[in-house]
C-alpha cells in the first residue's frame, strides 16, 4: 500500500504550550482536538477517535492514517551545546506546500529579508546540488551558498553562508546552515507545517542553534520577524495552490530545489494544497 | 458609457514610482507609473512564482517583483533575473498587458489591442475615488444623470469591482474654488454612505 499524505506525521501543538483546556484545530481539513490526559500526556482525537501521538522536537505530532515509522530524526539536533528554540506558531493563508517551498528558496533573501538574510547587489544564486535520496525518500539540496549581511542573531557583519536543505516529509523541511560561532558545525532551523486546509496552514518553526550570546527571546523574535516577512509573500501568490504541473510558472536554475520538491510531491501523490492540470 | 474602457484609478493616485492594485472586471491588475511618468496596466501576477506584482517596486522605467526581484520593462518583458545576473531572460518571460490611457485625470483600462478612445470629458478632472460597498449597476442607476454634488459640477464614473462592490470615481469641473472642493469631499462621503444604505441619491 502506498504512503499517502494522511499517513505522515504532522505537528499540531507545542508540547510545552498545552493546557488542560483543549486546542481545537484542523489537520488536512479534518477537525482534531489536542488535549492533555489526566496524567499530563498529550492526546489527539478526531471525532472522538484517538490518533497516534508522538512528542518530538518540542512538538506534539499526530497522523490521520497509518504511519510507516516514527517522526523523522534530526540527529544533529541531539548534539550537546545546542539551544533548542521553540518559536511557536504563525497562521498563514496559503497552501502548506507553498509555505514549505518558500522555506526552500534562497533567491528571495535580498528582496524579502533585505539587509538581514540578503542584500543587493549580492543576488546571485550559484549552482548547487539537488537529489532525491531514494533510500530515505527525502529531497536534499547541498552546496548552497549565499552572501548574507546578517545571517543569524549571532553573526557580525556579512558572510557567505553555506546551506543544506532537507525535506523529510511533504510539509516539513530542515535547513542546515553554517554556524558563525562554530566553524565546522551546522545550525539547524526547521519549518514544520501543519496543513489546516488546502489554502491555510499553521507554521511551527523550530531551531537547534549554537548561540551562547543571544537570549531566547531574541532568537525567537529574530525568527518571527523573518517569517512575518515570508508571510507577506505567501498570502499573495496566485494561484493559492502550488502548481505541480509545468506551465503555470517559470522556474530558472536557482529553482532546482523547488522543481525537485514539486516532482517529489507529484510522484507520491502528495497533492493536498497542490494544483494539477485538469485531466 | 458606450466605450470598452473602464476607469480603474485616478491619475493623481498613481504617482511616479508607484505600483497599485486595480481591477478590470474579475481580473486583478497592477497599475504602475515609471519615474518619467509612463503609466502601465498589467496582470497582477509575476510569471516566475505567481507573486502579485502590485506588491513590487518601481525603479526608473522598470517594475520589479518583490519576491525574487525579477525586473520587467514597459513592454512587460522580463529584463533581469537577479539570481542569474549574467543571464539574458528568455523572451517567453512576459507579463500580459492591458491597453491603458489617461484622460480627464482618470486611468482607463481596456483589453489589449483596444483601438477606440475612452469617452472624452473636456473641462473635468479626477478629484476623488471611493470604494462603495454596493452593486455597480445599482449605484450607476442611483447616480445617473446627477451632474452636481456639494455645489460643484461633477461627472461620476462607476466601476464594478470583484465581490459585488464598486468604485466611484468623481470628476470635478475645472475652476472650482478650494472651499467648494472641501464641500465636495464631504458630499462624496455622504453620498457613499447613502449608496451603501441603499437609499437613492
Ligand atoms: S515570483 Fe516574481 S520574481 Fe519570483
Ligand atoms: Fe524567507
Amino acid at each position: 500500500m502506498s504512503v499517502t499524505m494522511q499517513d505522515h506525521w504532522y505537528p499540531v501543538a507545542l508540547a510545552s504550550g498545552l493546557r488542560r483546556s483543549a486546542r481545537d484545530t484542523l489537520l488536512l481539513g479534518r477537525a482534531i482536538r489536542v488535549a492533555l490526559d489526566d496524567g499530563g500526556a498529550p492526546v489527539v482525537t478526531a471525532e472522538g477517535r484517538a490518533l497516534p501521538v508522538q512528542v518530538k522536537f518540542g512538538h506534539v505530532w499526530t497522523t490521520l492514517g497509518v504511519p510507516a515509522g516514527d517522526v523523522f530524526d534530526i540527529p544533529e539536533a541531539d548534539q550537546p551545546g545546542r539551544r533548542l528554540v521553540e518559536v511557536g506558531s504563525v497562521k498563514v493563508r496559503c497552501s502548506p506546500l507553498r509555505a514549505v517551498e518558500n522555506f526552500l528558496d534562497i533567491a528571495h533573501f535580498p528582496f524579502v529579508h533585505t539587509d538581514v538574510l540578503g542584500s543587493e547587489p549580492h543576488t546571485e544564486v550559484e549552482r548547487y546540488e539537488v537529489e532525491i535520496r531514494d533510500d530515505v525518500d527525502e529531497v536534499w539540496a547541498t552546496k548552497v551558498k549565499f552572501f548574507q549581511p546578517q545571517a543569524a542573531r549571532s553573526a557580525q557583519g556579512g558572510i557567505t553562508t553555506e546551506y543544506m536543505y532537507r525535506v523529510p516529509g511533504p510539509t516539513c523541511s530542515v535547513l542546515y546552515k553554517t554556524c558563525p560561532p562554530r566553524p565546522g558545525e551546522w545550525d539547524v532551523i526547521t519549518l514544520f507545517v501543519q496543513p489546516l486546509t488546502e489554502t491555510t496552514c499553521e507554521v511551527w518553526p523550530w531551531m537547534a542553534l549554537f548561540d551562547d550570546d543571544s537570549t531566547m527571546t531574541e532568537m525567537i523574535h529574530f525568527q518571527q520577524l523573518i517569517f512575518l516577512q515570508d508571510r507577506s509573500i505567501l498570502e499573495n501568490q496566485l494561484p493559492a495552490l502550488l502548481p505541480l504541473d509545468p506551465g503555470r510558472e517559470i522556474p530558472t536554475r536557482a529553482d532546482m530545489l523547488s522543481i525537485a520538491y514539486r516532482r517529489w510531491l507529484k510522484r507520491h501523490g502528495y497533492t493536498f494544497g497542490a494544483q494539477l492540470v485538469a485531466a | 458609457m458606450s466605450s470598452n474602457w473602464t476607469p480603474v484609478a485616478l491619475s493623481q493616485d498613481v504617482l511616479p514610482g508607484m505600483a497599485i492594485p486595480a481591477h478590470l472586471q474579475d481580473q486583478d491588475l497592477v497599475v504602475w507609473r515609471s519615474a518619467t511618468g509612463r503609466i502601465a496596466a498589467w496582470h497582477d501576477r509575476c510569471p516566475h512564482r505567481g507573486m502579485r506584482l502590485s506588491h513590487g517596486f518601481v525603479r526608473g522605467e522598470f517594475l520589479s517583483c518583490i519576491y525574487h526581484g525579477w525586473r520587467y520593462g514597459e513592454d512587460g518583458q522580463c529584463r533581469k533575473i537577479p539570481a542569474h545576473p549574467e543571464l539574458a531572460p528568455p523572451a517567453a518571460i512576459k507579463v500580459p498587458r492591458f491597453a491603458v490611457c489617461e484622460s480627464a485625470g482618470v486611468v482607463w483600462v481596456a483589453p489589449e489591442g483596444e483601438t477606440s478612445e475612452p469617452v472624452d470629458l473636456p473641462g473635468f478632472r479626477g478629484f476623488r475615488s471611493v470604494a462603495v460597498n454596493a452593486a455597480a449597476d445599482q449605484v450607476a442607476r442611483d447616480v445617473a444623470g446627477q451632474g452636481h454634488l456639494g455645489g460643484c459640477d461633477v461627472v461620476m464614473l462607476v466601476q464594478p469591482l470583484p465581490g459585488g462592490d464598486c468604485g466611484l470615481h468623481v470628476l470635478v469641473a475645472d475652476g472650482c474654488a478650494d472651499a467648494q472642493l472641501d464641500a465636495l469631499s464631504h458630499a462624496i462621503e455622504a453620498l457613499r454612505r447613502r449608496l451603501e444604505q441603499g437609499v437613492a441619491a
